[in-house]
């Protein structure tokens, strides 16, 4: 008995030693795998334009209904986004989302990208619908800058969406 | 290789000239169907594309039918255009009832927003075509200036209250008028777009619980045409299919504008002569059709009735009457009186060669199909011109036959259904005889001026707007509900304003031209407290009932006695008889379907048309849905799965029809020296019909305008753009003049209810002599 007490202590000094495993969340954050699905982001083009172009289809091929898109004709003087048409209305309801990725496969413009951001919590339903606002990048990003993530790990790489371009 | 997108074909189509793969349907489409040959190919090779080669550029009324068939979806409306994806809609089925073809549609929903109105095959009506004011003319729907709440008059203002306050505030004034003065006092106007359960509901309050015989679906103005009859009792046949019509058809067209009364009939009557069927086409002046005719007749002016008699006698010489004489009473004095006109000088009135009249009357009494379609200007000519047309099918022994019969293009969409359903001074429901006339709405206006109606109910009208001069006698009635969507210049004399819903927002059924009942389904909310009519007059009849003792209750039933179907099986015993006044003194509906099963049971001819049966589904039509869909694209409109509708038969194909003729007297056409010209009335399809307030369309409806012959006009001294001012007996009217070669001398039209044109100021009757005058030119 004092034998396997013994055996079972061995283990325990064992990982004495070793640095833990477990993080300070949320003082320190665990870096994500760099295909993690996390916050939609709607991202852009070099020019400032909006990838969006209100087609839809993710939110035809979202199995959970979260995404709405109410489209609307682009002003040709000064288009919101490539094409004939924008999203004058993109909303996500996040108590919806799966996560599953679809819309960003479904997405003809890699508009939507599932980023890093795991963090969210509400504190009531109405909050948890992302608006268009909330969802797209300033003007002056969301095209091809290296993911937070990616510099954490000293990768130098573009998160792949964003590499391609129209 | 990129195109500069999109291309504006016309300010309703945008065309796509990457996505066009120059498959020509569109191009195809407008000339072999539509007529309307203004598309074309632009340019060769590389730059080939489809432009629009009229001006104004895409000038058709059909033009939204190429987006359903164009098989890229190159070409869209800039109505749905980017608006949202066909799989995010909900389509509702309904019926357009801007004109009596009541075509099938359906409102594409996204919640509670109409995103696109589609057309729905049906074979018997519309085929898979709707014309552009049915597609773009439904966003009054959605507009802002929507009623959303009873308004009740506190002094000079009109004020939002509760549906409590107004409905009690009818009841109790309606039933003080009614102890007071009687039900004479009170006088009802419903308009013609209602559904038939409304009008039902509307008939049966005012016959029923106020005891009042003064009813009618017009708005009074002095040159409205008659109640038509003979498209019920001389209407096609049951099974008849405009699709199926060709060779050994002969269609008279006569004094009607199917391009802007019916758009959707003149596709159908042009199929008809493509198919080798004969079209006569006989009008005043040139119209539309008149392209697509084998055989045209213009005749003068007021002279449209001498034409029918010509043709009647030239049928008579061939046939004879003995055949009819025993159902038809009164056949031989017309035959004597039609003897009596000589061919000669028959032709000297209307302008026309004898030779011409021989030939469209041996085309008619050739034929195995005729089918004789008349509208606005027939109607409004006065009764005999149909009337012996209805006389010539039955000499010709087509009355009541398929595929033969009269088809009068009446002036709305449901203005057959309010006649069925009653909406008239002298007959009830079903065209029953009634022991006592009420006013018609002329009558009416003039009643209210002497002060011997005190109050009125105006459902779904705005006479004020039609007919200026009813200001006054709207002014004068003690108490006026008006219900319409809008706050129309009639509900803005009113003491109550009732909200209205509007055909997407409410169940109901609604009768074509051709007697083919159909279903609309409902598709959204009514916007804020608005609610239906038929629930409105259910509810002002509830609280009557209270305040309007049992007297009317057991006299309801003995007035009942010549009412359709129930009475004719004689309550034998007075159990019987109890049961039946209670039914018929039934106010609790709790659907649309409901009123409907009543209808079924009550009006003749409507027997077995409920909503069950409205929704069943019989030969849609061979477009759609091929057998191999993979080889056809069949275009983005809807199969029909909600029900085709349908027709009730025509009453010559009872057994026991029986017609009276009446040998009307037809004198030739006289001038007047004071006024000279005679006055015709455009009926347009693009008016200032306030349903077209937020639509596309609006840049289609022309300014108001006077048009001339080109001689009569350099008589004058006037030049197209002069103002000019045009005096009948009645009034005068100051208006923009146009001159065209092609207009009957001795005559100027003016377009119908056009903005600051209101006709009925200068009509004296049906056919108004006027005269014209330069102001500054």
């Amino acid at each position: 008995m004092f034998g396997e007490l013994l055996k079972g202590l061995q283990t325990t000094l064992r990982y004495m030693f070793r640095p833990p495993v477990t993080v300070q969340y949320p003082d320190v954050k665990r870096p994500v795998r760099e295909r993690f699905r996390g916050r939609h982001e709607l991202k852009r083009f070099a020019n400032g334009q909006e990838r969006c172009i209100g087609c839809s289809l993710c939110s035809a091929a979202c199995p959970a209904d979260a995404i709405l898109v109410v489209p609307a004709e682009n002003n040709l003087e000064q288009p919101t986004s490539p094409g004939e048409r924008y999203a004058a209305t993109y909303e996500i309801n996040m108590l919806r989302c799966i996560f599953c990725g679809y819309c960003e496969d479904a997405c003809p413009t890699n508009a939507i990208v599932l980023e890093h951001q795991y963090e969210l919590s509400f504190y009531d339903r109405q909050t948890s619908i992302y608006t268009k606002d909330m969802l797209l990048v300033p003007p002056d990003q969301g095209h091809g800058e290296i993911p937070p993530i990616l510099t954490q790990l000293g990768d130098k790489r573009p998160s792949p969406p964003a590499q391609i371009d129209l | 290789m990129h195109f500069e997108k999109p291309v504006r074909l016309g300010d309703l189509i945008l065309l796509d000239r990457e996505r066009c793969i120059l498959c020509g349907r569109c191009v195809r489409f407008q000339d072999e169907i539509a007529g309307d040959a203004v598309l074309g190919y632009g340019t060769r090779g590389r730059n080939w594309h489809i432009i629009s080669k009229s001006d104004p550029p895409f000038d058709s009324k059909f033009s939204g039918n190429t987006t359903d068939i164009c098989p890229v979806g190159a070409l869209t409306t800039a109505d749905f255009r980017f608006r949202a994806r066909a799989w995010e809609l909900r389509p509702v089925p309904s019926i357009c009832n801007h004109c009596p073809v009541g075509c099938n549609i359906t409102f594409d929903m996204r919640y509670q927003q109409i995103m696109r109105v589609m057309p729905r095959e049906n074979a018997a009506v519309n085929d898979i075509w709707i014309c552009d004011k049915g597609r773009f003319g439904h966003r009054f729907v959605e507009s802002q200036e929507r009623l959303t709440q009873p308004l009740v008059r506190r002094g000079d203002r009109l004020e939002p209250a509760t549906w409590n306050e107004a409905l009690d505030l009818i009841a109790t004034r309606l039933a003080d008028i009614q102890a007071r003065h009687g039900g004479e006092a009170i006088g009802g106007l419903a308009g013609e777009r209602l559904a038939n359960e409304d009008l039902f509901l509307f008939q049966r309050l005012f016959r029923d619980m106020l005891n009042s015989p003064n009813l009618d679906h017009h708005c009074g103005s002095p040159a409205e045409p008659p109640d038509d009859e003979l498209g019920v009792l001389l209407g096609p046949g049951s099974g008849t299919n405009l699709m199926e019509l060709g060779k050994g058809t002969t269609v008279l067209v006569i004094g009607a504008d199917p391009e802007e009364e019916a758009p959707i009939y003149r596709l159908r009557l042009r199929g008809i002569a493509d198919r080798g069927g004969e079209l006569i086409v006989a009008h005043t002046r040139p119209t539309r059709l008149e392209a697509s005719a084998t055989h045209a007749l213009r005749y003068r002016p007021g002279s449209g009735a001498l034409l029918a008699r010509a043709l009647l006698s030239l049928v008579f010489a061939q046939v004879g009457s003995s055949k009819l004489s025993q159902r038809t009473p009164g056949i031989a004095e017309l035959e004597t009186a039609a003897k009596k006109l000589k061919l000669a000088s028959a032709a000297q009135g209307l302008g026309l060669d004898e030779a011409a009249i021989t030939a469209a009357a041996e085309r008619i009494m050739q034929a195995d199909h005729v089918l004789i379609v008349y509208g606005a200007d027939t109607l409004s000519s006065g009764p005999s011109l149909a009337h012996d047309l209805g006389c010539l099918l039955l000499l010709l022994g087509k009355a009541g036959k398929p595929n033969s019969g009269m088809l009068p293009l009446l002036p709305q969409g449901n203005s057959r259904g309010a006649l069925d359903m009653g909406i008239r001074p002298d007959k009830g429901p079903g065209y029953t005889a009634l022991e006592k006339r009420g006013l018609s709405a002329a009558e009416m206006w003039g009643a209210a001026l002497e002060g011997r109606i005190r109050a009125m109910y105006v459902l779904g009208l705005d006479p004020a707007a039609v007919h200026p001069q009813t200001h006054a006698a709207l002014a004068k009635l003690d108490f006026l509900i008006v219900q319409d969507m809008f706050l129309s210049e009639t509900a803005q004399q009113a003491h109550v304003v009732l909200p209205a819903a509007s055909v997407v927002e409410r169940d109901g059924s609604y009768t074509n031209a051709e007697r083919r009942v159909q279903r609309a389904r409902k598709g959204r909310e009514t916007p804020g407290e608005s609610r239906p009519e038929w629930l409105v007059i259910q509810d002002i009849a509830q609280r009557l009932s209270g305040l309007i003792h049992a007297s009317n209750g057991h006299d309801a039933s003995s007035r009942k006695a010549g009412k359709g179907k129930r009475s004719e099986r004689k309550a034998a015993s007075s159990e019987e008889a109890a049961v039946l006044s209670s039914l018929l003194l039934r106010w609790d509906y709790m659907t649309v379907s409901d009123v409907a099963l009543d209808i079924a049971e009550i009006v003749p001819g409507y027997s077995g048309i409920t909503h069950e049966a409205l929704g069943r589904t019989g030969t849609i039509g061979n477009w759609g849905r091929q057998t191999n869909e993979a080889f056809y694209y069949d275009g983005t409109n809807y199969e029909n799965t909600e029900g085709i509708g349908i027709q009730y038969p025509a009453r010559a194909e009872q057994s026991n029809f029986r017609f009276s003729v009446k040998p009307y007297e037809v004198k030739p056409f006289s001038g007047d020296q004071r006024y000279p010209f005679v006055l015709l009335v455009q009926k347009v399809l693009y008016d200032s019909d306030p349903l077209l307030r937020d639509s596309r369309v609006l840049p289609h409806v022309s300014a108001a305008y006077v048009a001339l012959n080109t001689a009569d006009a350099q008589r004058l001294g006037i030049r197209s753009g002069a103002r000019v001012r045009v005096t009948s007996a009645a009034g005068s009217l100051e208006l923009s003049a146009r001159v065209f070669a092609d207009m009957p001398a001795g005559s100027v039209l003016i377009p119908a209810l056009l903005a600051d044109a209101p006709v009925a100021q200068l009509q004296t009757g049906p056919q108004t002599r006027v005269t014209v005058e330069l102001i500054e030119g």
